[in-house]
């Protein structure tokens, strides 16, 4: 009974009641509530690290709760009948994610947000929003996923709305909310139908089970728009600039991880639990095509937008299509599975890593520019460069890893998915170059008109919290980039294996071979 | 012998519910639409549980050798409650709150996050 | 140090050997050009596009590649159109998207 064997359900127990006894904690002192915020993260992150140690080297971990000893997955009657965790590859990756956007978003918090602006609110919803992500990730039941779904829906929108003395947060809030909502009651349609036919709610035996029939698809059209919806794709994206660009600037950060899980719960959705009844490359066509689109619509937005925030926010949504891009053509080519399709899922996945510290990067640097100015609008900036310099400096860095500049991240899983994809059709591999230096525009105009140029008026520098969490999400930037073959070994292979032929894994570390 | 009358209700619910979301404009409306939508979903979980002449699952009281309704739906449907509950009572919070700074309930007056 | 793709290798190291040489290359081109500039008279002075501005003038953002966005004026109208901001469309958008996805999964 060691820790290390607990650790997946501690890693989303502790950050629930950190968020549960953060508000009381605040009432007493509020020097105590920050101890108990900076205690819960670091234990919380331990955790993660410890869960994906283990699933790296030892195997699949599975975590059965309420049953005597964790691994009894097996009920009396032949069949699993309780809630259990399940951390493969490609679990453990994502919970990597969580624990870096989370621990970087805490670190800002710490001196962006004001106590009268409502701080202890705003960190009792990050660490729910945490927990619902990491439960998300880790869990290896249908309707578990379900409630963590809405879980990080519900902290997700208030995270979004909180901030009630502006008009527009509410907006984007009411929007997004009813978004959200409508994608969960999908997806909720779907786990419904599988449940009335098969009996279950346990992923792998669900896996074992399905068998193409015409419910089953339909089931899976459903879960389909649920969540490429939640995920935003093109055209059902519209929520994403408004929520991520009037969110506060260490929220908008966990608001792309959950993005993120979403997209983890499709993967999981397609090829884990329909792999047996996939077999036309139809729908692989599908989430590639609308990867492409979505590249292209959201950087011709970016392209023309005068707020900073929204700018950086049509660029995660562009990122997400890069995401299924890769692993589109993945999912395109599975029945024979080719090796360009395993490349084109490591790009995929590692962008997703990309992503999330480089979209960060540049919210938390836009969350700086509009603490030091007042406004995020691009017609009033300039010349902030003279005060905010490593703020400009990392923004620069930002921009470009995101670009995909040599020697960067971004160009590594870029190059990966570039190279993969052509092989399956030059033009998915020509729009998403063109996507790239779109997007490499929208950032020079971006820098330019925020940072350089004469200096216009006063800027108030970033403080040292703010200074330290764009700094850890930059190291990891420099350290993925200039190192990509290590984190591509250790980290995405397995992940991408997990997926591309590890059905067969996931169903025997639950059902028992 | 009702045979899948309970299935159609829950499929009008639905289309109720996107018809309310999509043709009307009033946010309180639309929040309702979405409460449809909900009732139309819990409804068919619910249904997903009968068996035919089955009796309420109550281990103690059912008479031996009974056939009971599957209980895992229906603690599917109280999950589902309180989470329409909890988002429920979000919108109209951050409806409230628009109404407060904007003087309109009117989603297509409503617009200053556009392009 | 190498990141294998499908079809070659990809080594930031290498590259940026690489880059470094060709920047040593750019700053032995700079370093023969001409060092000052006369303080004090015209070229000190702002201009834009040939014409002089005022102090403080500063290119904004809205003016990068706004060539760009006439000329794709068409498309660019559109788009700004498609994202309507009314709750009602993003609803109808995302029915849509999944009348396809229910269409592509159910006829094949």
């Amino acid at each position: 009974m060691t820790i290390g064997m607990h650790a997946p359900i501690l890693a989303i127990a502790v950050p629930l009641l950190g968020a549960f006894a953060l508000p009381v904690l605040a009432k007493v002192h509020r020097s105590l509530r920050d101890l108990w915020a900076i205690a819960v993260g670091a234990f919380t992150c331990a955790m993660v690290i410890t869960v994906a140690v283990q699933a790296f080297t030892s195997g699949i971990q599975v975590y059965t709760l309420g049953a005597a000893s964790p691994t009894d997955t097996i009920a009396s009657g032949g069949f699993p009948i309780r809630i259990m965790l399940v951390v493969d590859g490609m679990s453990a990756f994502m919970g990597l994610i969580s624990a870096l956007v989370g621990l970087a978003s805490l670190i800002y918090a710490f001196h962006f947000l004001k106590e009268e602006q409502g701080k202890t609110l705003a960190m009792t919803l990050f660490f729910l929003l945490w927990a619902g992500m990491l439960g998300m990730e880790y869990t290896g039941d249908m309707f578990n996923f379900f409630v963590f779904l809405e879980v990080t829906s519900i902290a997700a929108c208030a995270l979004v709305g909180y901030r009630t003395w502006e008009s527009r947060p509410a907006e984007a809030a009411f929007k997004t909310m009813a978004m959200y909502t409508v994608g969960g009651l999908l997806v909720l349609l779907a786990i419904g139908i599988l449940y009335g036919e098969h009996g279950a709610l346990n992923l792998a035996y669900l896996s074992s089970r399905i068998a193409g029939s015409q419910l089953d698809k339909i089931a899976l059209g459903l879960l389909l728009g649920g969540l490429l919806m939640k995920a935003g794709a093109v055209p059902a994206h519209m929520w994403a600039p408004d929520a991520y660009g009037e969110a506060p600037a260490q929220a908008a950060i966990v608001l792309v991880a959950n993005t993120q899980a979403s997209l983890y719960g499709l993967w999981r959705v397609l090829f884990t639990l329909f792999a047996g009844a996939l077999s036309a490359p139809a729908v692989g066509w599908l989430v590639t095509s609308l990867g492409v689109l979505t590249l292209l619509v959201a950087v011709l937005m970016a392209v023309i937008q005068t707020d900073l925030g929204r700018l950086i926010a049509y660029g995660a949504v562009s990122q997400i299509g890069y995401m299924l891009l890769g692993v589109g053509v993945g999912l395109t080519v599975l029945s024979s599975r080719p090796d360009f399709g395993l490349v084109a899922m490591q790009g995929g996945i590692f962008h997703m890593m990309n992503d999330a510290a480089t979209i960060g990067l540049l919210f938390l640097a836009a969350g700086v520019v509009k603490r030091a100015v007042g406004t995020r609008d691009l017609r009033a900036l300039g010349g902030l460069g003279h005060d905010l310099k490593w703020t400009g400096g990392f923004f620069f860095l930002g921009a470009m890893a995101l670009a995909g500049i040599p020697p960067l991240n971004g160009f590594a899983s870029k190059l990966l998915i570039y190279e993969s994809s052509f092989r399956l059709s030059p033009i998915l591999t020509a729009i998403a170059v063109l996507g790239s230096i779109l997007l490499l525009a929208v950032f020079a105009r971006a820098f330019q008109g925020a940072f350089l140029g004469p200096r216009l008026r006063e800027a108030k520098p970033a403080s040292l919290s703010m200074l330290i969490a764009m700094g850890v999400l930059a190291a990891v930037i420099l350290a993925m980039g200039l190192v990509p073959d290590f984190f591509v070994e250790h980290l995405v292979t397995p992940a991408a294996e997990a997926l591309w032929r590890g059905r067969d894994l996931y169903l025997a570390a639950v059902l028992g071979g | 012998m009702i045979g899948n009358f309970p299935f159609v209700v829950c499929m009008i619910l639905i289309a109720l519910g996107l018809w309310a979301l999509l043709f009307r404009r009033n946010l309180i409306k639309l929040a309702i639409g979405i409460t449809l939508i909900e009732s139309g979903v819990n409804l068919f979980l619910v249904t997903l549980g009968y068996v035919r002449a089955g009796v309420a699952p109550i281990y103690t009281y059912a008479p031996p050798g009974a056939k009971m309704v599957l209980p895992t739906p229906q603690a599917l449907t109280l999950t589902s409650i309180v989470i329409g509950l909890a988002t429920t009572a979000l919108m109209l919070a951050f409806a409230v709150v628009i109404y407060r700074h904007r003087g309109t309930l009117d989603a297509r007056k409503i617009r200053e996050l556009k392009g | 140090m190498r990141l294998v793709t499908g079809q070659g290798y990809w080594s930031p190291l290498v590259w940026l050997a690489l880059a470094a040489g060709v920047a040593l290359l750019a700053w032995a081109f700079w370093s023969r050009g001409q060092r000052t500039y006369k303080a004090g008279t015209e070229q000190d002075l702002p201009f834009l596009s040939g014409e002089r501005a005022p102090e403080g003038a500063h290119v904004r953002a809205p003016h990068l590649y706004w060539g760009f966005a006439q000329a794709l004026r068409p498309v660019m109208d559109w788009l700004k159109a498609f994202h309507s901001g009314f709750l009602g469309d993003y609803v109808t958008w995302t029915v849509i998207l999944l009348a396809v996805a229910l269409l592509v999964v159910v006829l094949t």
